[in-house]
């Protein structure tokens, strides 16, 4: 796990609970306690109420394709052996959009509205990165 | 007070990948170019602001703390600075310079950008424009380039609107119908075709590398002083700042909900038409500076020029290219011009003055009095529209 070659997300004080999170396979997402927003990406103040009384809340980790790109060519180096790489942007059941990448999955087959679900994979002792793969494999 | 602004002087070099052409020879022909142009002694500017050269440290440094009054002797100079918001950093010099002249600080004000990218490793420049305005826990992680971030987006629009991959193909061969006309521009007599852009490389779903920036070298300059002055300067025929209106989506274009910017551009131009005290029908061409296809045609939309979903029609349909009804972006775009970094909106506000002057040769619109030029920065994290016209109010 230690030649992990790809870049690693720099994690700050108020994001560390996330990470943790995915360590533990789970999907953690913020919580403001004073105003209910559900937070992404996490951030040290609600960005609607600037409450700092943030709390987590664990996701399904049920979401649906916004949107998708499939990056065929110009990334760096240490991406060269992933591609094609899919991009996407998923809509979790919170509230929340975030940007991933689908896994185990052919590029023609992908739909915007198609139903992923979370995967982990571990790239370093520390660090496990969050991706999305289809609910139901297209046979 | 002698107030307002007008872009009275304009100059700019051929945008190509030349590493042997310094920043500095860039920097020095376009800055005695635009003062030649507007026909002013070098004294007499008051002010150099400049857009943030990103990427290119040590001239930055040179740009910001004053080297360009010091090596050009500019002896009535009083003030310098760079502004730097991405690709609306010429915006905001605009501003800058606006605020100098209206304050009674400055008569005229020098505006110069240069950008050399030739030089600089692909591997360094794919780091820097992934990085800079992505997010480096939220996004490159995954791979997340400025293409990719591009194509994600485009892949949504054309969902929501039903353009089709020939529609939107049908905006790049528009830019470069116009490039192809441009001496300026790095593709200069070299239009394309619908096949040429579907069958280049596919980059990021469903960008085709034709679709997507060549990074190149640049660079021009402005010189811009006040409505009064600018009257009684040459026939008085100049570049006009009649209104102006802004907006901020977000930086990360994940969270954002104008997904096209769409709103964006829609708030901030009937924020700058109605000061200019115009419509949108009132204006004769439109510089949208987005530097991917489907802001050629979200910005349409937004302006209220065609109906919501229908921008890459108007494009399919010839209406935005040359001999069109509805003539956009005549200097091609990033995608038609070569992308300059930072600076690359500085290309779209001369093309405006040059076809209110009626001196853009082949491109020329005819009887252009009236331009409106927008401005995005970072992945699309802002907005900034301007209305320019032939006479000062």
């Amino acid at each position: 796990m230690s030649n992990y070659q790809k870049p690693l997300p720099v994690i700050q004080p108020h994001s560390a609970a996330f990470w943790e999170g995915t360590r533990q396979h789970k999907l953690m997402i913020q919580h403001c306690r004073d105003c209910d927003s559900n937070i992404f990406y996490p951030r040290k103040h609600c960005p609607e109420c600037w409450s700092e009384n943030l709390d987590w809340i664990e996701s399904s980790g049920k979401a649906k394709v916004f949107s998708f790109s499939v990056t065929y060519e110009g990334l760096e180096p240490m991406f060269q052996q992933d591609l094609p790489i899919i991009l996407a942007w998923v809509d979790l059941p919170e509230g929340v959009r975030m940007c991933t990448n689908l896994l185990n999955c052919d590029p023609d087959e992908i739909e915007i509205g198609m139903e992923v679900d979370v995967v982990f994979q571990q790239a370093t002792e520390d660090i496990t990165i969050p991706y999305f793969t289809p609910s139901s494999p297209v046979v | 007070m002698s107030k307002g602004l007008a872009i009275v002087g304009i100059a700019e070099v051929p945008t190509k990948r030349d590493p042997e052409r310094t920043r500095w020879d860039i920097l020095l022909e376009v800055c005695v170019g635009a003062v030649r142009d507007a026909g002013i002694d070098k004294n007499e500017i008051n002010a150099v602001i400049s857009p943030n050269p990103m990427a290119q440290p040590e001239m930055q440094n040179d740009m910001a703390l004053g080297k360009i009054p010091d090596v050009l002797g500019l002896k009535g100079c009083r003030d310098i600075c760079i502004a730097n918001a991405g690709g609306t950093s010429n915006t905001n010099c605009l501003r800058l310079a606006q605020e100098l002249i209206d304050s009674g600080q400055a008569n005229f004000v020098l505006i110069p950008h240069t950008t050399v990218q030739s030089d600089m490793p692909p591997a360094d420049l794919i780091n820097f424009f992934a990085t800079a305005p992505l997010d480096k826990q939220w996004e490159y992680p995954w791979g997340v380039s400025f293409n990719g971030s591009m194509g994600l987006i485009t892949n949504r629009y054309m969902y929501e609107t039903g353009a089709s991959q020939e529609q939107m193909a049908a905006v790049t061969v528009g830019l470069r119908a116009w490039a192809a006309m441009d001496p300026m521009s790095i593709f200069y007599g070299k239009p394309l075709t619908l096949d040429d852009v579907l069958e280049s490389r596919m980059v990021s779903t469903p960008l085709h590398a034709r679709e997507c920036n060549l990074l190149a070298d640049g660079g021009g300059a402005m010189v811009v002083t006040s409505h009064e002055i600018a009257r009684q300067m040459g026939d008085g025929r100049h570049a006009y700042k009649l209104g102006h209106g802004t907006r901020f989506t977000s930086a990360a274009p994940f969270t954002r909900e104008d997904i096209f910017f769409r709103e964006s551009y829609r708030a901030s131009s009937q924020d700058a038409l109605k000061q200019a005290g115009m419509t949108i029908d009132d204006i004769d061409l439109r510089q949208i500076y987005g530097a991917y296809p489907f802001t050629q045609c979200s910005a349409l939309e937004g302006y209220g020029a065609v109906p919501e979903n229908q921008g890459a029609i108007a494009w399919a349909e010839g209406r935005c290219g040359p001999g069109g009804d509805l003539p956009c972006t005549t200097m091609g775009d990033a995608i038609g011009r070569g992308h300059t970094g930072s600076g690359v909106s500085m290309a779209f506000y001369i093309d405006c003055v040059r076809q209110i002057r009626g001196e853009a040769g082949e491109r020329q619109i005819q009887n252009c009095n009236n331009v409106i030029v927008t401005t995005s920065g970072g992945s699309g994290m802002n907005t900034c529209t301007t209305v320019f016209g032939s006479e000062p109010r």
